[in-house]
């Protein structure tokens, strides 16, 4: 009797000493995840969490501010020649956690890294394709030596830059980690293993990595004390939990234990009318992408055209996703890309009504012809779809409305993991496939630049000279100075993409999100950093 | 595990007496046997023993409704198992006439972070002649007839596996454990190899490599689970091989494959039968695992894992939308092991004192 | 008896190289390949292969990676963790999962051990059936609906354990999933306990142990469960080898750093070294367990041995 009395005991010592656990520590932010990171390598990492980790105790030339524009960080200043095509940036007295300064060689070095083909980073094009750095294109194909790359440091404090021709959003690129500085002599010292743990980085922004496993599950940073602009962190520093199970996120963030989280569409009911609810747009936009070329059914246009006209994007997104994703029409998604006059480049959202609605009559019209011209009656197709949650959802959404709106259509569907998907739609060997994609940098180029004849990413291998001339034009050509110009003619190309039923637009992401009401100053962007912490002021 | 080989059934199936054979000349009074106990074959007293048993008797009643269940039960109301109706989504469980009790009305706590709320969309969303059974799920598809074709599914796929696993672990065990030797030795290295891999790299490829869909998912249940049948096989064979019925057939002549299925086959099969019962709820269970990878049956169809890895997404806001399968799966589950531990206890004549 | 561990030994060694050999040209097999992603070009995916030896034979790499290994060298993932080496990736996951796999293990062998005797002693009662309903709900409910139930409960509602799992807090924060886990381990110890436990109760020197004055606990413990407990072995091996390699599904839920969520992630982003290197562990640790309870089996009961030292 005795020992089970000890027992109790010792068990409600446990219970005790756990309900403390649930409090916050500090003043940290507490921040859910979905994924882990994939790498802390600037030049390597491609995926969000990476990069919002990375920027975290990193600052590149610039970087964002609330509304994604550039501003200053490590360049203090910067001029740019009356051609456009030459930056010289001036760097502010800003100094790696190891105590070296930051100087211009370490953005050479870094950028160097992003185009050296042994490196094989996946974002080097945006040195070579978006930011047009002379012979960066020629590096990556391993024609000329790294150290031909248009970057030089003209001195510790000075870093020159030549661009082949003027880009007009160059300055916002250098947010972008793959554009971040690396500590040569740094890099040298820790080897292969860079970029693996809290002592193989180097921070020179406004938190520093401190507790990190690979693809951890939990991890930490803290202020930046030398910090050149450590007045303004209000925080004690970010606590990353990453939490693949959205249920579980949520009752997290109920007892207080994480400050943001995100919401599946499904708990938003749940969520609604509490006032820490928001939706932020993901940027991301969600497509059907038909084999054109491969598919003799899908090569004719009436029967692309009923397959996107028979979609209701209403009903998916206010009906299944609920996490307030928005219906898309236009090939480019909503609310990432801004013109010259300020406004969104796909603010209208009616303007190819003519190539793309949710109507049901017009989709049987186009089905009947489709049909004839083909001379079948019925049609089987397959649609390829990522093996995750909302992809699964959509496409039986899609697969429902296509078979009632179009008599004689069976689609079935096919869940693959999401590399595999990919795959299958790069060599071609899909029918339908549902995918999606996420903009890079905040203009219509991210998403145009992919249907030129031959891009691995136009999976309906669709060409049309006209089009590959605009995208031209666009981005080496004439108009590479005239913003207006340029942006009438983009509008040009995307008509193109629609009335050819190239893909079939379907709605542009956002993400339903808790942010606790003691939390101010997350900022959100659709493309380059997802979340930005370091204006964060958390009460309390 | 080894279990004790029914003796009785070795006699009785072992030698068939046929016209060409001798007659006993007044075999029943000169030999005296006691007719209450002979005439009653092995079979007929396993049966017997079986529904003594309350318990088993249950299980089997309650695999047979299930069954008969996932047969009529999609057909029982109007709705299909892929119809959506994207305006009655989630809607709470409403039955006719049980609604007038205040159950089964189509109200529903919601649980929200600004307190609790009890809605009935019915009545709100004024589907006054509507009637979802279980309710209906995120894409207002009926879970009722969703329920009984994802029970249909898992018992198709549960079954064959276990039965194509029967067939090869049993075969596999059987012939390693006869020939012995090197030949044992050669196959249980190549089980030890099998086994040593983890199931889940063996299955998750096997379904990337074909073509996702019942067949496949078949097939890689029973890849998991045939190295178990055939290591009963095999201990069983190995108790057999040397008893005196095997050793008269082989020195009549009878040839190898046919001692192995024709002579001492027939005397493990209660075993191997206890054993197919209790692969049964794993197959349903692997299966359910395989839907929360996202391997599972492919949408829109459903098995109850898939529809349990659904309705697990909705636990927290709509909670009936998980119960219907969970409790199909978990009284299949119950239903099999209790039979299967009737079968065992009945086919063990030492056990059935107890 | 030691010649034949000698050559158990050896051929356990010969096994774990056959298996490294069906893992590697298992990989071939795959479809798709670690450097697919959408903004790669085939020069790019091309100078990946070679730089991490990708474009050699499979006999070639098979050789090298075995060589490699011998000197603790496991390779880098390629995906999951870019260019982390498996070692650095794995060290302190491992530990993890043989930590919340091992307080399962003895949650749910002792837990079934209690239900199975309930059952067996009070044969045919309310008592077995209560046991055998608990017993079947364990195995019956999917880990995940568990979990998630559990974590909703007692971390959620009452508050009395972290909902996730935490580094600062791994004995508080394990609970949850080591009950989750368990439920399984529990229901099958329980279910062949009963079933042992009735054989050994109905058994001869059972009877004669009883003749002989023998009663109560001593009975039950020293006679009965100890000739029970050999065939209860056999079926926990196999289980704490799955256990202590983790579970995907509990993993997912409570945010456990573990080796399961790892080596699915693996499978399906088509990381060869960590699949390789994983699969490995868990294929030394079955079959190092499986020669440990053979040789065991042994030791225990002299019948077995003689059975042996005749092969």
């Amino acid at each position: 009797m005795k020992r089970l009395a000890t027992l109790i005991l010792a068990l409600a010592m446990i219970l005790s000493l756990a309900v403390p656990a649930m409090a916050a520590e500090g003043s940290d932010l507490n921040v859910m995840v979905e994924t882990p990171v994939e790498s802390l390598d600037p030049q390597i990492a491609t995926d969000g969490t990476s990069f919002e980790v990375i920027a975290g105790y990193t600052d590149g030339l610039t970087q964002m501010d609330a509304e994604g524009g550039a501003i200053p960080a490590i360049a203090e200043s910067w001029d740019i020649s009356d051609d456009g095509t030459v930056y010289t940036f001036h760097l502010r007295d800003a100094q790696w956690s190891n105590g070296d300064p930051v100087t211009a060689a370490d953005f050479v070095f870094g950028w160097q890294r992003a185009v050296d083909p042994a490196n094989a980073s996946e974002y080097s094009y945006m040195l070579s394709d978006i930011g047009q750095v002379v012979n960066a294109a020629e590096i990556i194909a391993g024609e000329k030596d790294v150290s031909e790359l248009g970057v030089k440091a003209v001195d510790d404090k000075t870093l020159e830059v030549t661009l082949n021709v003027p880009v007009s959003y160059f300055l916002s690129l250098m947010y972008f980690p793959t554009y971040y500085p690396v500590n040569q002599a740094f890099y040298e010292s820790v080897g292969d293993t860079f970029g693996t743990s809290p002592e193989t980085v180097l921070s020179n922004g406004a938190f520093i990595l401190d507790s990190y496993e690979p693809a951890a599950t939990a991890f930490h940073m803290t202020k930046n004390p030398d910090y050149y602009n450590a007045d303004s962190v209000q925080i004690s520093g970010v606590n990353y939990q990453v939490i693949q199970d959205s249920q579980q996120a949520l009752m997290s963030y109920q007892t207080g234990a994480l400050d943001t989280t995100l919401v599946n569409g499904e708990q938003v009911e749940q969520v609604k009318d509490d006032p820490a609810f928001l939706t932020v747009g993901a940027g991301y936009l969600w497509y059907v992408s038909p084999n054109i070329k491969g598919v003799e059914a899908l090569a004719n246009l009436n029967v692309r055209m009923a397959l996107t006209y028979a979609i209701n994007r209403v009903d998916i997104t206010e009906g299944v996703l609920m996490d307030g994703s928005i219906p898309t029409y236009t090939a480019v998604p909503l609310q990432f890309a801004t013109g010259p006059d300020g406004s969104d480049f796909s603010g209208d959202q009616s303007k190819y009504a003519d190539y793309c609605a949710d109507d049901t009559d017009k989709a049987a019209e186009y089905w009947a012809a489709g049909l004839e011209e083909l001379g079948i009656d019925s049609l089987e197709l397959d649609m390829i779809v990522d093996a995750d949650d909302a992809p699964q959802k959509v496409a039986q959404v899609l697969k429902s409305q296509w078979e009632t709106a179009l008599p004689g259509l069976t689609v079935n569907l096919t869940i693959e993991p999401k590399k595999q998907r990919v795959e299958d739609m790069q060599n071609g060997d899909f029918e339908l496939g549902l995918t999606r994609w996420g903009p890079d940098y905040a203009d219509p180029m991210t998403y145009l630049g992919m249907w030129v004849t031959d891009n691995s990413n136009n999976y309906g291998f669709w060409s049309n000279e006209e089009y590959d001339a605009i995208i031209d034009e666009c981005t080496t050509g004439d108009l590479c100075t005239d913003a207006e110009g340029r942006w009438a003619r983009l509008y040009d190309a995307e008509e193109l993409v629609m009335a050819d039923a190239v893909i079939f637009p379907l709605y542009t992401q956002a993400n339903a999100e808790m942010i606790s009401p003691s939390v101010t100053g997350i900022e959100h962007h659709p493309c380059a950093l997802n979340r930005v912490f370091k204006n964060v002021v958390k009460e309390g | 595990m080894a279990k004790k080989q029914p003796v009785l059934a070795a006699a009785e199936t072992a030698y068939v007496p046929t016209d060409a054979d001798f007659v006993l000349k007044n075999a029943d009074d000169a030999l005296m046997l006691d007719t209450n106990f002979a005439s009653q074959s092995f079979w007929k007293d396993v049966l017997v023993r079986f529904f003594r048993k309350k318990s088993a008797v249950l299980g089997l009643a309650l695999i047979i409704i299930i069954t008969l269940m996932s047969i009529v039960g999609p057909g029982m109301n109007a709705y299909t198992y892929d119809g959506q109706q994207l305006t009655q989504k989630n809607l709470a469980p409403r039955v006719q006439g049980l609604e007038n009790y205040g159950i089964f009305d189509g109200s529903e706590t919601m649980h929200t972070t600004s307190g609790n709320k009890t809605v009935n969309n019915y009545i709100e969303k004024d589907l006054t002649d509507v009637y979802y059974w279980f309710g209906s799920d995120n894409f207002g598809r009926d879970i009722w007839t969703r329920t009984w074709s994802g029970a249909r599914v898992s018992l198709i796929i549960a079954a064959a596996a276990a039965l194509i696993d029967m067939i090869i672990g049993m075969s596999y065990g059987l012939i390693s454990g006869y020939f012995g030797g090197r030949v044992d030795m050669v196959m249980q290295r190549f089980l030890e190899i099998m086994n040593g891999i983890p199931r889940l790299v063996i299955v998750t490829l096997l379904l990337l490599v074909l073509e996702p869909g019942m067949l496949t998912i078949i097939f890689a249940l029973m890849l998991t689970e045939w190295v178990g049948m055939s290591r009963i096989a095999r201990a069983e064979m190995l108790k057999l091989k040397e008893q005196e019925f095997v050793l008269a057939s082989r020195t009549l002549g009878a040839g190898k494959f046919f001692i192995i299925f024709r002579e001492v086959l027939p005397n493990i099969i209660g075993p191997i039968i206890t054993q197919v019962m209790f692969s049964i709820p794993t197959a349903i269970f692997t299966e359910a695992f395989l839907s929360f990878v996202g391997l599972g049956i492919p949408v829109p169809r459903c098995s109850l894992g898939s529809l349990i890895s659904e309705g697990f997404n909705a636990f927290t806001t709509h909670p009936y939308q998980i119960i219907p399968p969970v409790i199909a799966m978990a009284l299949l589950m119950f239903s099999f092991n209790l039979v299967a531990d009737g079968l065992r206890e009945a086919l063990d004549p030492k056990m059935k004192e107890m | 008896m030691k010649k034949y561990t000698l050559k158990r030994l050896f051929t356990s060694l010969f096994t774990l190289l056959a298996i490294l050999l069906v893992l590697f040209i298992l990989m071939q097999l795959m479809p798709g390949s670690p450097f697919n992603d959408e903004k790669l070009n085939d020069d790019q995916r091309a100078a990946l292969y070679a730089k991490y030896g990708l474009d050699q034979p499979v006999l070639v790499q098979f050789f090298r990676y075995v060589s490699n290994m011998l000197r603790g060298d496991y390779g880098v993932s390629y995906n999951i963790s870019k260019n982390t080496p498996i070692s650095q990736l794995i060290q302190t996951r491992l530990p993890t999962s043989i930590y919340i796999g091992g307080a399962a293990v003895a949650l749910g062998a002792v837990m079934g051990l209690i239900l199975g005797l309930i059952a067996a002693l009070k044969h045919d009662t309310f008592w077995d059936t209560l046991a055998t309903v608990i017993s079947v709900i364990g195995v019956s409910v999917p880990s995940y609906v568990f979990a998630l139930a559990l974590s909703y409960a007692l971390g959620f509602r009452l508050q009395w354990f972290p909902m996730l799992y935490n580094t600062q807090l791994a004995t508080q924060s394990s609970v949850l999933p080591s009950i989750a886990l368990s439920m399984f381990t529990m229901a099958s110890i329980a279910r062949f306990t009963r079933t042992e436990m009735l054989e050994v109760l109905d058994s001869d020197y059972m009877l004669l142990a009883e003749s002989k004055g023998v009663s109560g606990p001593a009975l039950i413990f020293r006679h009965a469960l100890r000739n029970a407990l050999i065939p209860i072995i056999t079926v926990l091996a196999p289980l704490i080898v799955d256990l202590m390699t983790g579970s995907l599904v509990v993993e997912k839920i409570f945010a456990i750093p573990g080796v399961g969520s790892l080596l699915v992630n693996a499978i399906q982003s088509n990381d060869y070294n960590v699949v390789i290197s994983l699969s490995f562990i868990y294929s030394a640790m079955y079959i190092g367990i499986m020669l440990v309870v053979d040789i065991l089996y042994g030791v225990i009961d002299p019948r077995i041995r003689l059975a042996k030292e005749g092969d």
